[in-house]
């Protein structure tokens, strides 16, 4: 401890003697991003959101009064857990962020929330959905709905919209995503039309292309829709084996298949099919249309929620940073200011929806039910608040 | 240097020579000299790192030797030489050589005493040195951290794919075994308000139960390694490998089926037991028992069934034993490094013991080299360190790992150093013996 406090002597003695005057502090905004490993997909819309954020502001944030320059530091966690803990070390330790936006999927952002918390760094995950994430961590945030929360959201608007009592569901058993939700679903629907109302509850693994004997299962036990909370690749395959063997109910999603992916994989057989989401592409107004129209000219497609949810997250690191009044250049100080006025935040308008943070950090948000239209496009259907 | 005066020395061959004179007198440094050597240049960068790093225009001390700062800012290469050379290079360079009559001299007192004694001396001055170096920055904690982990795992892949000469594909599967059985223990009986209840004993006991919990945790491997052993081993070659992999997806489909231990969800607030002391004695322990397993009868034995089971049979060796033994010990030690992998990240998935950790660990025995407990050190540091340093590379940081195992396997098949015995006695001795200094300049 005393040699830290000497080198830091020497440094202080140093620093006085050198510069003089002190410039203004730049603000610094860790993103954690995928950028390669399983999903480069979603660290691309990371990465090309928290860009276009940084050109938008013109690399620069006015707190009370005074301009800070802002500079991004993007690092791959390579979609592994201890290389996500990892990076976090590194950008809290050594490249001294503010904040960390990120990471995505909840096998990284639970243990590089761990060392967040930890270290006393604000965190926000734009879109990991496990309670662990959040839990217990008063310095880790994270801007998307949570899935006891999508779960019911999904039987209500079947059972409002369709009328149906027998519920099929059709989920990945060997991903934490799918596996949650479908569970909460379940217990969603149940709530509502009692006990064995989910009459086919069929799982299978990551990776399996052939799902007719469950599928089968699920049309010989009587269901009159199918739930599948899968990602787009098995949405295209699920959807198009199920109407080969000659499913006639609808199928139903949830925000997983909110990719460009979706339709473009299933085609025709997706058009007129219902899932939840974050937040409806076609059909947007304001600031949501804005910023997609932005991100189609910058980089050739529709964001996915990936891309929305990130500009969410950096939009509420900016609010809170503005809201702190002051940067003072105390690294410790800094990040505790923008913590707690990241906690305090109420009603932030994002574009995916408005938001205000419980106690864990989660936030309290609607969602979005989207119609996949005739023409392949994702349509605003309907909202569901909590 | 008076070369073959008649034609003149290529370039090759002039780089060569100057190296080995600049190399010259370091080749009687002994192991000792080193370490002290290290530990004043990782002195030096606790007490004037700061300022000389802030001094030369970088923000911090450079975390892994400048890698980092050389590859995302490359306008700060400079600088980031100098550090390195003003607080590694040179330090280093000048300590070890000038301090090498001396620590030649105490070297060779330490070599009157017994061997457990000089062990002692270098490790205590290893761990002096690893601890000052991580004192700079967690990064750096947790880099070696899993670094070292990473040593624990090569050596124990290396007795079945190097001593053994089999191609086992299950260690991902007997790492998640252990990790989850070592978190389960912890977590029963030392977490309060933990997924499974109320903490059973007092929390302050933790520290000392941990042995046993990553014991436990590699015993419930060894165990899942006799049940892939007991049919697999009637086999060899590629069906090993597909029953070992086979093996590998059936403990990951096993842990997702599994809700009490949170199924894909996975397990976390394993209480934060692995800090660098422990598992820094882990991986000394390790080294220590595999090296001495290896050179015992039973690792004779093992590279005699590697050469030729039959033959082996033929002279006595008791085949099925030896492969059963080496296996189950292998699958221990797995399962060692995975709870100490699962108390050091505070989480585990089972995606994470998947078939990229398998490509990982297969990736540093191969490069460190076969049969040889040195270069599973060196392989998994090495690979450790160089997928850190290259972190800012993103998606070209797999295209320069992968070319760099080309390479090594195009001119060292076997591995950087393989085959190699690692004589525990030998590398502490003194090293005395000039006189042949001048044979080698010209060599």
């Amino acid at each position: 401890m005393s040699r830290k406090l000497f080198a830091l002597l020497i440094f202080a003695s140093l620093m006085l003697g050198a510069c003089g005057g002190a410039a203004t502090p730049t603000i610094r905004i860790g993103i954690n991003a995928p950028l390669t490993g399983d999903i480069p997909k979603v660290g691309e819309g990371t990465k090309f959101s928290a860009e276009m954020w940084l050109e938008e502001n013109g690399g620069t944030i006015t707190v009370g009064g005074t301009e800070y320059p802002v500079e991004l530091v993007i690092e791959d966690n390579e979609s592994k857990g201890e290389s996500a803990a990892a990076v976090n070390t590194k950008l809290i330790t050594q490249d001294e962020v503010h904040v960390i936006v990120g990471p995505q999927s909840s096998k990284q952002a639970v243990p590089a929330g761990g060392v967040a918390n930890d270290q006393k760094t604000p965190m926000i995950s734009p879109w990991s959905t496990n309670p662990n994430t959040t839990l217990d961590r008063p310095w880790v945030f994270r801007t998307p709905f949570l899935d006891p929360f999508q779960g019911p959201v999904v039987a209500n608007f079947v059972t409002d919209e369709f009328g149906f009592t027998k519920a099929g569901v059709l989920y990945d058993v060997a991903s934490d995503y799918p596996k949650g939700l479908a569970e909460f679903f379940k217990s969603g629907w149940e709530d509502i039309h009692g006990p064995d109302s989910v009459v086919a509850f069929e799982s299978f693994t990551t990776g399996d292309a052939d799902f007719s004997a469950q599928l089968t299962n699920i049309m010989n036990a009587g269901a009159e829709f199918i739930f599948t909370p899968q990602y787009y690749n098995e949405v295209a395959l699920i959807v198009q084996q199920a109407h080969e063997l000659g499913f006639e109910g609808p199928i139903v999603g949830s925000d997983s298949w909110g990719s460009a992916e979706t339709v473009e994989l299933c085609g025709e057989d997706c058009y007129g099919l219902f899932f939840s989401t974050h937040y409806a592409a076609e059909g947007a107004t304001g600031a949501t249309k804005a910023f997609i129209d932005k991100y189609n000219e910058n980089y050739g497609y529709v964001p996915d929620d990936v891309g929305a949810l990130t500009w969410d997250a950096l939009n509420i690191v900016k609010q809170a940073i503005q809201d702190c009044g002051e940067i003072t250049g105390d690294l410790e100080a800094d990040r505790l200011c923008i913590r707690d006025a990241m906690a305090n935040i109420e009603e932030f308008p994002g574009i995916t929806g408005n938001m205000t943070f419980t106690e864990e950090g989660d936030p309290i948000k609607c969602a979005v039910i989207v119609r996949i239209s005739e023409e392949g496009l994702f349509t605003f259907y309907k909202q569901v608040c909590p | 240097m008076t070369t073959n005066s008649a034609s003149t020395p290529t370039i090759r061959q002039r780089i060569r020579a100057l190296f080995s004179r600049i190399w010259e007198p370091y080749r009687s440094v002994p192991l000792l000299g080193w370490l002290i050597a290290a530990l004043v240049a990782v002195g030096l960068e606790q007490l004037v790192g700061l300022p000389l790093a802030r001094g030369l225009g970088l923000t911090k001390i450079p975390a892994l030797f400048g890698a980092v700062v050389i590859l995302s800012k490359p306008a700060l290469t400079p600088s980031a030489l100098l550090f390195t050379t003003l607080i590694y290079i040179l330090p280093i360079g000048i300590v070890a050589r000038f301090t090498a009559p001396l620590t030649n001299r105490i070297a060779a007192k330490l070599a009157e005493y017994p061997l457990v004694v000089t062990a002692l001396v270098h490790l205590v001055l290893l761990y002096a040195v690893l601890h000052i170096w991580c004192d700079i920055t967690d990064y750096r904690l947790l880099v070696a951290r899993l670094a070292m982990i990473s040593i624990i795992l090569t050596l124990s892949l290396n007795v079945v794919n190097g001593y053994m000469g089999e191609f086992s594909c299950s260690h991902p599967g007997f790492m998640s075994i252990g990790a989850y059985v070592a978190s389960a223990f912890t977590i029963v009986l030392f977490v309060s308000e933990n997924r499974f209840g109320e903490a059973l004993l007092p929390p302050a006991l933790g520290p000392y139960m941990f042995p046993l919990a990553l014991m436990l945790g590699g015993l419930i491997s060894a165990f899942g390694a006799l049940l892939v052993a007991i049919p697999s081993f009637r086999t060899r070659g590629d069906y090993l490998a597909i029953i070992s992999l086979a093996f590998m997806f059936i403990v990951k489909s096993f842990f997702e089926n599994m809700e009490v231990v949170g199924g894909a969800r996975g397990i976390s607030n394993q209480p934060d037991y692995a800090t660098l002391p422990i598992v820094f004695l882990w991986t000394i322990l390790s080294i220590w028992i595999i090296n001495n397993f290896v050179r015992s009868t039973m690792g004779k034995a093992l590279n005699a069934v590697r050469d030729g089971e039959l033959a082996a049979n033929a002279m006595t060796v008791d085949t099925r034993k030896t492969k059963m033994t080496a296996f189950l010990f292998a699958a221990f030690w797995a399962g060692v490094a995975g709870g100490l992998f699962a108390h050091v990240l505070r989480y585990i998935n089972p995606d994470s013991f998947g078939i990229r950790k398998l490509a990982e660990v297969l990736a540093m025995v191969y490069f460190g080299g076969l049969n040889s407990v040195t270069g599973s050190v060196v392989g998994a540091v090495g690979l450790s360190l160089i997928s850190e340093a290259l972190r800012p590379l993103d998606i070209f940081k797999w295209i320069i790992i992968p070319i760099m195992l080309i390479l090594i396997m195009i001119y060292r098949p076997t591995g950087l150093i393989a085959f190699t015995e690692f004589n525990v006695e030998k590398i502490f001795l003194p090293k005395g013996r000039a006189p042949e200094g001048a044979e080698h300049a010209s060599a």
